[in-house]
């Protein structure tokens, strides 16, 4: 996982990804940070199950030629209701907020999340998930760390909301560049075609986030999403994200048009 | 404080303020259930049994505790037979859809636009296997406990019947890796179903039961016709090529959708040994499960059913069922133990039947079958000669027929039987290698088809009392010609081509050896049928 590119919206590569699978199948209603938007509905992996995620994406910065990115995931559900994860990424062509335009691998994520409850009564369910980001990039020092806080809830009777608080710390921050950014992502999930169709969940969110740059203002963004079940074990994810507002110069991106896959075994 | 900072700390409590606010909205009572005209009287809230005292910790558990069901190569293999692993995709959504109604204040709706809504599913089925708990997230969200409970039998029914329809293993192999999934079941989680035969009659004799089939005839129609398919498809994998397993669901499948899934008639639920003797006798803890399962199904739906009970003793009640059945309550108990006759600790069963606990109105020998009467269950059903018990039970024929499967003694009463039956018939003739079966379906004019052209039929008819001796099917000319030379009295037999065995006209006459079963005294069943008889002997 790349904390950096994951935190700062416009580069939006990061796909962390992770099928999410109910008991007999992928789950398309369970919903991972990554594919195809940025958040992370409350629920782990089960246990002994083994996932694998695909991902790429698009990528058009403001001012800059377009990009592409490109994600891989593997997760474990090691306990009841906790899964560890190993991800990295990579970039080639143009990207927001840098001026690298070379092909390059991202840095090693490894993750552990774990979910405290399901949703019960009027109760949330709660999950935390804290990942760390190895400097395996080129020129890259310190590490990320990154705690997400995660509650779901339903909102009326299918659809659900996924509140997700993040706290990234940079070890070593360059200068002009936070050693610690907050960021907030608010996600809706709905599936849609009940009562006739079970095999697809439209997803949507808003988030704000903290750029690295110090002196540039938050940047938020809109986003839309579908996963769809294309086999028994596995999922097909699309969505598009806009930064549509940055403060103070921040750098962003028109559009990001993300892709993934998604299995378990 | 720096603007950013101060930024992020007003949104922050924005949010939570927000979020807060939502759990407190839907803390306002669920609309108000409506009644449903006409139903009975209500028992007393004094008559409803106490939760046990010192329930075991997961009955409180607020964990998703999903596990990840076990691996192996025949994993969704019930894609092998398209039509039948969509049909029990499309299963997955009925109880889902009724739950939700019920706990959603939609329960009037029922019979009406849920059932549409279920029934559209079930002759539109899914590609894929739904998830339950998306499908009912209003009832996993009040009933948890319960869903874990369902969901993770659920995967057991999934699990076994991808074994029976493996291409890629061994009978012996899928004898074993059912076992394997039995022991996986049953020892990875404290919430298993008992294995154990329970007391039917107990189950069904609770202050709210019937409810919701008196209420909800067609829902539950529904329930019970896939209950029926359920069970009706075991016997159809068990010991079968996938041809075979196909050629069989042809028929199956075409009764499920015209008639099993809308009877509103039905005595009672079907139970596995009805629709699957074979399988039920060769893993009778498996079956015994599954029937306590959908007894579970069918005590939860009645509570849920049952306007008489306040929604606090309802979640009460709901979790002494999950109590009754589980295998926690009748640990160290064996099947046949009876602590309390006629009790929650009564594991009798059915003599012959080690999978199907005591029925309501029966006695240990007999049991009424709907449609076919008094029924023993030890013995054949056309010739009511013992049936082979034990490592020999394989070698008994069966005949489904009119919904029901039923083991005979040869396969003579197989094709008397089944001559005596209206519709569709599938026989299972086994022959003298337990791994070839011989398939025969029989259409609504009596027509007999099989699988295997090649087998031989020994058919020198005499008395009953030995007729597994002299009507028996041999998969090659081989074993019908070893056969004979070791039982010297049929040496002068000549074997049967499957045209001839198929063409030998039925005497009509019951065999020498029957004996026609009676039940105990003061069952409603006779008196029903009586009823029955005279009013269509008023129509004609």
């Amino acid at each position: 996982m790349r904390i950096r590119l994951l935190a700062n919206a416009w580069l939006p590569l990061v796909l962390f990804l992770s099928a999410h699978s109910s008991l007999r199948a992928v789950d398309h209603n369970n919903v991972d940070a990554g594919r195809p938007l940025s958040f992370d509905d409350a629920e782990a992996i089960a246990f002994r199950e083994r996932a694998a995620e695909i991902g790429t994406g698009g990528i058009y910065p403001k001012g800059g030629p377009a990009g592409l990115a490109f994600s891989t995931e593997f997760l474990y559900g090691f306990a009841l209701n906790s899964h560890l994860s190993v991800d990295l990424d990579a970039a080639a062509g143009g990207r927001a907020g840098t001026p690298e335009k070379d092909f390059q691998v991202g840095k090693l994520g490894l993750g552990l999340f774990h979910n405290f409850n399901r949703e019960y009564g009027n109760a949330p369910a709660f999950s935390i998930r804290g990942d760390v980001a190895l400097p395996t990039e080129k020129g890259a020092k310190g590490v990320e760390i990154r705690l997400r806080g995660i509650a779901s809830k339903a909102l009326i009777q299918y659809d659900r909301l996924h509140l997700n608080l993040d706290g990234i710390v940079t070890t070593a921050p360059e200068t002009g560049e936070r050693r610690f950014r907050p960021g907030v992502v608010l996600g809706y999930s709905k599936p849609i075609g009940y009562p006739r169709s079970f095999i697809r969940t439209g997803v949507a969110e808003v988030s704000l986030q903290t750029p690295e740059q110090k002196g540039t203002g938050p940047v938020m963004s809109l986003g839309v999403g579908l996963r769809q079940q294309v086999t028994v074990r596995s999922l097909f994810d699309i969505g598009i994200r806009s930064d549509v507002l940055a403060l103070d110069k921040a750098p962003h991106e028109d559009i990001q048009i993300i892709a993934g896959f998604s299995t378990s075994f | 404080m720096h603007s950013l900072t101060r930024f992020w700390v007003t949104l922050l409590m924005a949010l939570g303020w927000a979020f807060s606010s939502l759990a407190q909205a839907q803390t306002e009572p669920l609309p108000k259930r409506e009644g449903i005209p006409g139903r009975e009287e209500a028992p007393g809230l004094n008559t409803l049994p106490p939760l046990p005292e010192d329930l075991p910790g997961w009955f409180n558990n607020k964990g998703k505790n999903h596990i990840f069901y076990k691996r192996g190569p025949y994993n969704f293999d019930i894609y092998n037979i398209k039509r039948l692993a969509y049909d029990l995709n499309a299963v997955a959504v009925g109880h889902s859809m009724a739950y939700e109604d019920m706990v959603t204040g939609k329960a009037a709706g029922l019979d009406t636009e849920t059932f549409e809504r279920i029934n559209w599913v079930l002759n539109h089925p899914p590609k894929f296997m739904p998830d339950e708990a998306n499908v009912s997230p209003t009832f996993g969200r009040k009933y948890g406990v319960l869903e874990l409970v369902f969901d993770w039998t659920h995967i057991l029914h999934a699990q076994t019947v991808d074994v029976l329809a493996s291409t890629k293993l061994s009978e012996a192999e899928k004898d074993r890796e059912i076992q394997a999934l039995w022991k996986f079941y049953f020892e990875s989680v404290p919430y298993a179903i008992s294995p154990l035969p329970m007391n039917m009659a107990f189950l069904d004799g609770q202050p709210y039961s019937m409810a919701f089939r008196n209420k909800y005839p067609k829902v539950n129609g529904l329930f019970w016709g896939y209950h029926w398919l359920q069970g009706a498809m075991y016997d159809m994998l068990l010991s079968k090529t996938l041809p075979q397993q196909r050629m069989i669901y042809d028929v199956l499948g075409d009764r499920y959708h015209a008639i099993e899934l809308y009877r509103t008639n039905r005595p009672f639920m079907p139970m596995f040994a009805e629709t699957s003797p074979r399988f039920s006798e060769k893993y009778p803890y498996i079956a015994n499960a599954f029937d306590n399962l959908h007894m579970l199904h069918d005590m939860v739906n009645d509570i849920l059913a049952s306007d008489w009970i306040p929604e606090p003793e309802k979640e009460k009640q709901i979790l002494r069922a999950i109590w009754i059945a589980s295998a926690t309550a009748h640990q160290g108990e064996r099947p046949g133990d009876v602590k309390e006759e006629g009790g929650l600790h009564d594991h009798r069963h059915m003599v012959g039947m080690p999978g199907m606990g005591m029925m309501k109105y029966a006695t240990e020998d007999v049991m009424w079958m709907d449609n076919m009467g008094w029924m023993p269950t030890g013995d054949c059903h056309h010739c009511t000669m013992p049936l082979p018990e034990g490592e020999e039970a394989w070698k008994a024929p069966t005949v489904s027929a009119q919904g029901w499967t039923m083991r005979v003694r040869c396969p003579l009463c197989a094709r008397d039987m089944a001559a005596e039956t209206k519709g569709a018939v599938i026989f299972h003739i086994p022959t003298e290698d337990p791994l070839k079966p011989v398939v025969i379906i029989s259409d609504e004019q009596g027509n007999l088809t099989t699988d295997n052209p090649g087998v031989l039929f020994l058919e020198e008819a005499a008395s009953h009392r030995k007729c597994n001796r002299w009507s028996s099917a041999f998969s090659s000319r081989k074993a019908f010609e070893e056969y004979v030379a070791t039982n010297p009295e049929f040496k002068d037999a000549k074997p049967l081509s499957f045209e001839e065995w198929a063409a030998v006209e039925v005497s009509g006459k019951k065999p020498d050896t029957y004996v026609k079963p009676e039940g105990p005294e003061g069952n409603p069943y006779d008196k029903a049928q009586d009823d029955e008889t005279q009013a269509q002997k008023e129509e004609e």
